[in-house]
């Protein structure tokens, strides 16, 4: 059939498939043993192991046989690459150095590189507004709501 | 406690100084999540959350609520003012929406939403006081069995109706047990799927998998496919009312919207898009106003609205008298009880009287509240819309983050947030639905406990899920929901194809 076209359905399919066989390997570990019931702990996952299975082979189906059926229009902009590293840079990059650097600097990096994902080209505007935003919002969680967030060298904010 | 008495003593808790204090909040809020696009009530309440350790369940609970239908109110407003509708519930008030404001009809356009909304609102209230108490009666004969064939008929139709493709729904659904299965067994105290590590022993929390894949996923969405979307927002022109016409033009398609709307909200159907489109529908066959559907008739505005509303509304019978969400939005507010340890169902009714009566007061209080904000206030709603896109994306993830990181203080929740971002960005963009996974989530664990006590109950007979007359007529309905209109595509199939040989 020379080449699927259906590359995206085809990987979210497999996936399914390699969820469903993450579960069987995992099964054994978890007891039986249901107490007075005659079903234990294994036996949702058990079911859900089997559906994901299931569904994943059937969506594996589609996605050779010529692409998922039912599927909308694919959308009008093919994936934007840099704007999408930006943010999943941001949130990796705020994961890394939250706990070293504070919340409210984290956040403002993180802020900053949406925005740039976004395309804004506005660096220090961007930098102002985040920090702003950063420091009312760790001032709220933390004092209203009652939330520990690290804070950053400075102390208070 | 009748309906009437307990709204009498209801009302009595909801019209306190602080509690009016919260639902206004909760409608403030709610209304401008709903304006702004990119957010929604489910995200904004799971944002919310954190909040139940510091209010008193009643409180917070009506603030929820108030965010709940608020969302609503608000949601009309951009999709009149705006080219590109936000929310699923609100297209087919756009439809008409739109094309009124580009005729410089948005005024009206917006009272008629507004009020319709109002109207709709208040009488599913009233519905919801008189139809409740009957129904918690009825499901205090629930047995596990039941309970158990009911989470199952919810888990059919919220994955098999919805979207274009039920597969794809039950994939979701499935994925959604999945994660409900990870952590500590409340049966048996086993740990299941931790693969030895320990942030996961209690589970995975709601608010990361719902904020991550609704809001960081459309984030990753919006950013990388909708670049060159251009948002136009139509200016309110003229005065912010409508005239004698556009209000005998609106009576009828509020009621008949109310009417279709609300027996969708109590089905376990699922969100507000079919009635919505319904009542469009139907506003569209029975017009004969002067306005032709698509260049912006009022009527077309004024029956989806309505619709909306009340079917959201109607939502809360399931949720309250069951414990049953039938939306995304539902389900975080049934996770909302459960972090006061309250399970929403028939004890409800009399266990917690006084909470959900007060509840149910809020939402007449809360009504009021916003067509008073939205109405007069519109002009000042809409000037969210124009907050230039980089700021209100960058500004939404960040507070993703802080109530992922505010939980417990780890690296690893901002991580599993980047990675339902990732997953909810992937969903979006091959159209697997959001809502069964949320809802399979929350309420997976309910269904194995459930099951497993029936059995324990039966002595592990399993006949007893068909035995049981009530639940034997959900699981067929169940059954039917998934296998009726697969096997009604297969037969199109199959005359297609014998055509096509024929021919």
């Amino acid at each position: 059939m020379g080449g699927v076209r259906d590359r995206g359905g085809l990987a979210i399919s497999v996936a399914v498939v390699a969820l469903a066989l993450f579960v069987f390997v995992e099964l054994p570990s978890i007891p039986a043993d249901g107490g007075y019931s005659a079903v234990g702990p294994r036996f949702a996952p058990m079911l859900v192991g089997i559906g994901l299975l299931v569904i994943g082979l059937l969506l594996l189906r589609q996605a050779l046989a010529g692409g998922w059926r039912d599927m909308p229009p694919p959308p009008d902009e093919p994936l934007h690459a840099p704007s999408f590293g930006w943010i999943a840079g941001g949130l990796a990059v705020q994961m890394a150095i939250i706990a070293l650097v504070g919340f409210t600097i984290a956040s403002t990096l993180l802020f900053v590189a949406v925005a740039r994902g976004f395309g804004s080209r506005r660096l220090a505007h961007d930098a102002i507004v985040g920090a702003v935003l950063a420091a009312a919002v760790f001032l709220f969680f933390t004092r209203v709501l009652g939330l520990s967030l690290p804070a950053s060298p400075l102390g208070v904010i | 406690m009748g309906g009437l008495e307990g709204l009498a003593s209801g009302f009595a808790i909801a019209l306190t100084a602080t509690n009016i204090l919260w639902a206004f909040i909760g409608c403030l809020l709610g209304t401008a999540v709903g304006v702004l696009p990119g957010v929604g009530p489910a995200v904004t309440i799971a944002l919310l959350l954190p909040l139940t350790t510091q209010l008193e369940p009643t409180s917070a609970l009506i603030m929820f609520c108030g965010v709940y239908y608020g969302a609503m109110y608000g949601g009309s407003t951009t999709s009149i003012l705006l080219n590109t509708p936000g929310e699923s519930a609100s297209i087919a008030t756009s439809l008409e929406g739109n094309a009124m404001a580009k005729r410089g009809r948005a005024g009206a356009a917006l009272a008629t939403a507004a009020i319709g909304s109002f109207v709709a609102g208040t009488i599913a209230t009233v519905l919801v006081t008189l139809v409740a108490p009957p129904v918690a009666e009825w499901g205090l004969s629930f047995g596990p069995a039941e309970k158990f064939s009911l989470i199952l008929l919810a888990f059919m139709t919220i994955s098999a109706v919805l979207g274009t493709s039920a597969l794809r729904g039950f994939a979701s659904l499935f994925l959604g047990l999945f994660i409900g299965l990870i952590g500590t067994d409340a049966l048996s105290g086993q740990i299941r799927f931790a693969m030895g590590i320990q942030e996961l022993y209690d589970g995975i929390d709601v608010v990361v998998v719902a904020v991550g894949l609704f809001a960081i996923g459309e984030t990753l969405y919006v950013a990388s496919h909708e670049r060159r979307v251009v948002e136009t927002v139509e200016r309110i022109k003229g005065s912010l009312w409508m005239s004698s016409a556009d209000f005998r033009r609106s009576i009828g398609p509020w009621l008949r919207g109310t009417a279709i709307g609300f027996p969708f909200g109590t089905m376990p159907a699922g969100g507000a898009e079919i009635p919505t489109f319904l009542s469009y529908a139907t506003e569209k066959r029975l017009n004969k106003g002067p306005d032709k559907f698509g260049e912006g008739a009022i009527e077309g505005v004024a029956g989806p609205e309505a619709a909306n509303n009340a079917s959201v509304t109607a939502a809360l019978i399931p949720l309250l008298t069951l414990g049953l969400p039938t939306s995304a939005t539902a389900a975080i507010i049934l996770t909302g009880f459960q972090q006061y340890g309250i399970q929403p169902g028939p004890l409800l009714f009399t266990t917690q009287a006084d909470l959900v009566w007060a509840l149910i007061a809020s939402l007449y209080l809360g009504n009021v509240m916003l067509l008073v904000l939205n109405l007069p206030m519109a002009g000042v709603w809409a000037r969210l819309l124009t907050i230039p896109r980089p700021m209100l994306y960058a500004g939404i993830v960040v507070f993703a983050t802080i109530s992922a990181y505010g939980m417990r203080n780890s690296w690893f929740d901002l991580f599993l947030l980047a990675f339902f971002g990732l997953v909810g960005y992937v969903m979006k963009r091959f159209d697997v639905p959001v809502a069964p996974c949320l809802v399979g989530m929350i309420l997976g664990p309910r269904a194995d406990t459930e099951l497993r006590r029936a059995l324990q109950i039966s002595q592990s007979d399993f006949s007893v899920f068909l035995t049981r007359p009530i639940s034997a007529a959900l699981l067929a309905v169940a059954v039917a929901l998934v296998v009726v209109p697969a096997a009604m595509r297969w037969r199109d199939r199959r005359r297609a194809r014998a055509q096509v040989t024929l021919g």
